[in-house]
């Protein structure tokens, strides 16, 4: 059985939040609306070190959805528009979902977005908002975004560039490539090649020798949602990447 | 009560179309005319969804302590009581539409139910509770409606038949045995209303100021408080401040008050539980209540002791006991909205920052899902914290809808043959 997970190597992120953008334009989200967030650990500013000098710390911190095994989302979804497909992929139908948020209070992690107005509107406040007095493509078919509608083999809409108003929607790990063979766009876009993605069941595929040879672990593992999101933490980097053992206390 | 109910229903009835508009404003334009945003996901509307749940406890606890527990004083308002439980279940239900994004697609919840989902158990608890209240409501009035019938206005009296004095003592016999036989059927479910809400919210293990066991019990204490004081409003309404239903009042009263004071002590037993540690986030969401939120929770405290001090020392005035039944269900209000800021402003997702100078915890922000700011004025769309106030809609969608379901109840009071 296919179990989908990813791993993010925090050593290897560079906080240049190129996923986010790639995931943004590529999953048609509206203006306002973040499937994928980079922040720097413990900083109001992204960017900016936390403590007081020469005591810096500048850890950057990808989060998508965990697709949690145990995931509450999918628990509290009271007409199953929220579920989990047996690739563990946690996918939200938009031609089902009745808007209620509950998933929105039970995911811990944050990642689930309304739609609280048209998104078209959001696009076109968007554009107004940046300077531009008309709105581009108003009356176009036009949206930016993977253009093709994608549903699961059940027939479930699981993707549409074209976003229904009233309707949650979060990350998918890109179920409309994952489902051509092709890696999820962050995985693909990441410039510091931070992420890998893969099947967690497969003790050959990549993933799985990265989480056999190294040390990971998952955001508030506490909680028991289980995520499939695996973190490399970020080593101590010292002069030239290495690691300073003093002599004395 | 002619000309001042005619008043009363022109209000309301006012009042509830300025509801029905907003609420066509907010299909127009969407949620986002509310304030609630993406950290902030439930606001207003659910509070008052929690609210009329608990409002709805009165009447068939009233009725079933009648008939299981055979506590005579109630008998003369039962019918009254077991009316409004129907209503309140109603509204409970009718406040939780406006907060639903696609509320075309309502059917989805018979078409796919999701079993392990506490807000369908809730529908349909609230359900079958409505119509055990409708039904209870009916069997208690029947021998009255065949000798009087019910009074439609434009449309005249009708189901009324000629009875004769025989018959009709037929007729309360049967009702009076039909009565006895639903009301252990309905009692448990109107305590399940109650816990199965709470459940809704408690059972969220990363939202620490619901999750737990004693969130369920402080619902039902809330319940018993709100329940009876509405049911004591609404018999003051249309029975009047009458000498022979003086002990009936005073144990409402009673019960009203007893109630506030058991949610009082269950409530600020779990607050010395959460200030004693000092630290973590049950103390961290106490916080929020006690630094950000302090004025609501003034008013929360403030108000449920006004109200059981004046419920308990005079309930045998027509003014005391309208006063302290208004505080109690005003405290109990500001109960319900709070369940909300603190649950909300403490996200979930916090990460230990840990130095050689401070440790601290780090909330990570999450995208408010609007469009905020211009080119020369950013700002953030990323927050950890959403200072939420109901926005003008989402006022005048409440206050038009309470207008509506006053409206709806004076209405029945006055159709039905309620009184003896
Ligand atoms: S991270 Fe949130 S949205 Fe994603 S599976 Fe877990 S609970 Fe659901
Ligand atoms: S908002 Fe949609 S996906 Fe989320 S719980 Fe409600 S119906 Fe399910």
């Amino acid at each position: 059985m296919v179990r989908y997970g990813m791993v993010i190597d925090l050593n290897r992120c560079i906080g240049c939040r190129s996923c986010a953008v790639v995931c943004k334009m590529v999953n048609a989200q509206p203006p306002g609306t973040w499937w994928q967030r980079v922040e720097t650990v413990g900083s109001e500013e992204h960017m900016v070190p936390v403590g007081e000098y020469p005591n810096l710390s500048e850890v950057f911190l990808p989060v998508p959805c965990m697709h949690c095994e145990n995931a509450p989302c999918v628990k509290v979804c009271p007409v199953g528009a929220t579920w989990t497909r047996e690739d563990g992929l946690v996918l939200v139908d938009f031609e089902r979902c009745i808007g209620c948020r509950y998933c929105i209070t039970a995911c811990p992690y944050g990642v689930r977005q309304f739609n609280w107005q048209d998104p078209d509107e959001n696009v076109r406040q968007g554009f107004e908002r940046a300077g531009f007095d008309s709105n581009w493509y108003a009356d176009g078919e036009y949206r930016y975004g993977y253009p093709v509608d994608h549903r699961t083999e059940d027939g479930r809409l699981v993707y549409t560039n074209k976003r229904p108003r009233g309707v949650v929607e979060k990350c998918t790990f890109c179920v409309q490539f994952v489902d051509q063979g092709i890696s999820p766009a962050c995985v693909r876009g990441c410039p510091g090649n931070a992420r890998i993605f893969g099947d967690l069941d497969d003790p050959d595929s990549e993933i799985s020798k990265v989480l056999k040879d190294r040390s990971a672990f998952r955001l508030l593992e506490d909680l028991g949602t289980e995520p499939k999101v695996f973190y490399i933490p970020p080593a101590r980097k010292e002069g030239k990447g290495g690691v300073r053992y003093g002599e004395k206390i | 009560m002619g000309r001042k109910y005619d008043i009363a229903m022109v209000i309301f009835g006012l009042l509830g179309l300025l509801g029905i508009a907003a609420f066509i404003y907010q299909l127009q334009k969407g949620l986002i005319v509310t304030n609630m945003r993406n950290p902030f996901s439930w606001g207003l509307y659910i509070s008052m969804w929690a609210f009329y749940v608990g409002t709805a406890a009165g009447g068939l606890v009233v009725s079933s302590a009648i008939n299981i527990f055979g506590v005579k004083q109630l008998k003369p308002i039962a019918p009254v009581a077991s009316l409004s439980a129907f209503i309140f279940a109603i509204s409970a239900m009718l406040m939780a539409l406006p907060d639903i994004g696609r509320p075309d697609r309502l059917l989805n919840l018979f078409q796919y139910p999701n079993p392990s989902s506490l807000i369908l158990w809730d529908f349909v608890v609230l359900s079958v509770y409505a119509i055990l209240s409708a039904v209870y409501t009916y069997v208690q009035l029947q021998p009255r409606i065949a000798e009087r019938g019910i009074s439609i206005p434009l449309i005249g009296t009708v189901m009324k038949k000629e009875v004769t004095a025989a018959q009709l003592e037929e007729l309360r016999r049967v009702s009076e045995r039909r009565a006895k036989l639903l009301a252990p059927v309905a009692l448990p479910f109107a305590i399940l209303i109650h816990t199965v809400t709470a459940w809704v919210l408690a059972t969220q293990f990363s939202r620490p100021w619901w999750y737990g066991g004693l969130l369920a019990p402080t619902f039902i204490a809330a319940a018993l408080t709100a329940g009876p004081a509405v049911v004591i409003l609404a018999s003051l309404a249309i029975y009047g401040f009458k000498e022979d239903l003086k002990p009936t009042y005073r144990l409402l009263a009673k019960v009203s008050a007893f109630s506030a004071a058991v949610l009082l002590f269950m409530y600020y037993n779990d607050f010395l539980v959460r200030q004693w540690w000092g630290n973590g986030r049950e103390y961290d969401a106490l916080m929020l209540v006690l630094k950000d939120n302090l004025h609501i929770h003034a008013i929360e405290v403030s108000f449920l002791l006004a109200g059981i001090i004046v419920l308990a020392k005079k309930y045998d005035t027509f003014s005391g006991l309208v006063t302290g039944s208004l505080l109690l269900n005003i405290g109990i209000l500001a109960h319900r909205y709070i369940l909300f800021p603190p649950a909300y402003n403490l996200i979930p997702f916090r990460v230990p920052v840990v130095m050689a100078g401070e440790s601290f915890e780090w909330e990570y922000p999450i995208a408010l899902g609007e469009v905020r700011g211009t080119l020369l004025d950013p700002q953030p769309i990323f927050v950890s914290y959403w200072n939420y106030v109901p926005s003008a809609v989402e006022v005048a969608i409440t206050v038009g809808f309470f207008g509506l379901i006053t409206f709806a109840f004076l209405a029945l009071m006055k159709a039905l043959p309620v009184r003896e």
